[in-house]
């Protein structure tokens, strides 16, 4: 997981930059910098964290500690290996099963909470799901009004059913698409 | 810095999907790898 004192929103915008970041993204936004704080990386004089590397194993014990600047990635997995292979067993953990069906994604344009979902779109690699923006197209927004009885967007439709809200279809994507 | 073998502090922070992630609910099925830095967008 990653932690910066940036906002949720702008880690979405940052991970949807990228091409998708599907792993959390942790807000250390307010009280700001409260988690780094504890982890003593928080740098006071710049409103920010180190660029640090902590591991803390299944038992919730600190395995590594580092800020050495850019990370050597190849060692940090050799360690990570060597950290899992000492510990004992842990429980086989939940495969996400993604989308339980074909997925169709109604935005509009100057829409926040569209673009949230469009973020989360990307962030989570759902080049599968369709996106039909009703501002765009009148057959999408007829489309939209059959299947959901109103205009408004952002209009989730998986397999059959219909969800509305950003917020509530962020949580069902991230509940459905991700396996932490 | 946090030294190793102490008990990494718990925390409790949104994501980018809006969902609350913390530490204890890791405990006892996955190991944690938490990588700090400064800023989203810059190379700071």
């Amino acid at each position: 997981m990653s932690i910066s004192v940036d906002s949720t929103a702008v880690h979405a915008a940052f991970g949807a930059s990228l091409g998708g970041i599907s792993y959390p993204m942790l807000a250390d936004f307010h009280p700001k910098g409260a988690m780094a704080t504890d982890y003593g990386v928080y740098q006071e004089q710049y409103g920010t964290t180190e660029r640090a590397t902590v591991i803390v194993d299944a038992s919730g014990l600190v395995q590594h500690a580092s800020a050495t600047g850019k990370r050597d990635m190849e060692a940090l997995a050799a360690l990570c290996k060597e950290i899992d292979s000492k510990h004992g067993e842990l429980p086989q953990g939940d495969t996400s099963a993604g989308l339980p069906g074909a997925s169709t994604l109604f935005v509009r344009d100057h829409c926040g909470a569209s673009t949230a979902v469009l973020r989360a779109r990307t962030n989570l690699h759902l080049d599968a799901m369709a996106v039909k923006n009703v501002s765009q197209s009148e057959e999408s927004m007829k489309e939209l009004r059959d299947l959901s009885g109103a205009e408004t967007a952002p209009v989730l439709v998986v397999d059959g059913e219909v969800k509305a809200e950003s917020i509530k279809i962020l949580r069902y994507l991230a509940d459905t698409c991700t396996a932490l | 810095m946090i030294e190793i073998g102490t008990e990494a502090p718990d925390f409790n922070l949104r994501d980018q999907f809006g969902r609350k992630i913390s530490l204890s609910q890791f405990r006892g099925k996955k190991h944690v790898l938490l990588l700090f830095y400064p800023l989203d967008f810059t190379a700071t």
